[in-house]
């Protein structure tokens, strides 16, 4: 969420927006990136145990990160149209887990969404949060289509830096001695 | 009950743990970039060179789902397009080391991490696999731990 570390609320639903599937995109992304018979052939799949044509579920997962993605754009444009300054948040180390409950259908309608389950500052990274998200994906009928545990960073609106730190970034900008900094650290 | 389509490939009992597979290599260009994220991942770093450039990143990067994406295809091709697989159950730790930039080529292997049967489903047994990706410096772009089920040749024999 482009929300400041400090705006974000612990188990608040952030509701992502829904996508539906085609069969022509379902093909087309299997095609890609997944060129199995259940992804790629409406008449082999037919044989496979879900008895038709399924999303990758890596198609699934790629449409739940651009819903977010244009969540968090929206976001961005909301808090602003208030005259406030949006939040900065920083890219994804990782996914600790992704469980596929549910097969995508063509026609299905799936719906995202997103809640930060925890937050801390990072040890690692000054000035910044880490944010632990939990994204839903259900479809039409309600059943679970997946659910993942993913890390995220958001940035401090509060930081200051400490001064040790602010003068090592400024050398790090002089050409020869930033060199050799860079190459120390 | 046989798959036709599957009925010539490796079945679960065909599997041993400790098995590497070579996934080959992909070299990923700029296009494949920018398509893939005008789709799934519209951020400005793995859309326009300038914004790039002016990133944390340096420069033209692909998604970390792109990175993913590709790295299954490359599993597909040399793994499951020749299993009796029956589709994926989920991934574990999937971690984005560095990022993948234009012209990198990237390649990798994935190695039979576990096997067990399904409690439920008899017919199934559940193979995990385990990602190691790097780019052409050696240096990891991607590990995760994938787990897929594949169709058993005999599901009436005790697991």
């Amino acid at each position: 969420m482009t929300r400041w570390f400090e705006d974000i609320v612990i188990d608040e639903p952030f509701p992502l927006g829904s996508h539906t599937f085609s069969a022509e995109e379902i093909i087309r992304f299997g095609r890609a990136y997944d060129p199995q018979y259940f992804h790629t052939d409406p008449d082999l799949a037919k044989h496979s145990h879900f008895g038709g044509l399924i999303a990758s579920g890596w198609h699934t997962v790629s449409v739940g990160h651009r819903k977010m993605v244009d969540a968090l754009f929206a976001e961005e444009e909301r808090l602003r149209g208030l005259g406030q300054e949006p939040g900065v948040s920083g890219p994804s180390p990782g996914v600790n887990s992704m469980d596929f409950k549910a097969p995508v259908r063509p026609g299905d309608t799936v719906t995202y969404q997103l809640v930060v389950t925890d937050k801390r500052r990072s040890n690692s990274i000054p000035g910044w949060g880490l944010l632990f998200n939990r994204l839903t994906a259900t479809n039409q009928h309600g059943d679970l289509v997946y659910e993942a545990d993913l890390v995220g960073f958001s940035k401090l609106r509060d930081y200051r830096m400490p001064w040790r730190l602010t003068l090592l970034l400024a050398l790090t900008r002089v050409p020869v001695l930033g060199k050799l900094i860079r190459r120390g650290s | 009950m046989t798959n036709p389509v599957t009925k010539d490939r490796r079945h679960f009992e065909d599997l041993s743990p400790g098995e590497v597979i070579d996934l080959g290599k992909t070299q990923v260009s700029r296009e494949m970039i920018t398509t893939f994220a005008g789709e799934f991942d519209p951020l400005p770093f793995h859309l326009d060179e300038d914004a790039a450039k002016a990133s944390l990143l340096g420069g033209l990067a692909s998604s970390g789902w792109q990175t993913g994406a590709l790295s299954l295809r490359m599993l597909v091709d040399n793994f499951l397009s020749k299993i009796a697989s029956c589709g994926g159950l989920g991934f574990r730790n999937l971690k984005w080391k560095n990022p993948v930039m234009v012209g990198d080529i990237i390649g990798g292997t994935v190695t039979i991490a576990e096997l067990r049967r399904s409690s439920s489903h008899p017919q199934w047994g559940i193979v995990t696999l385990d990602f190691d990706m790097r780019n052409q410096h050696g240096k990891p772009v991607l590990t995760m731990r994938l787990a897929n089920l594949v169709e058993c040749r005999d599901p009436g024999a005790p697991a």
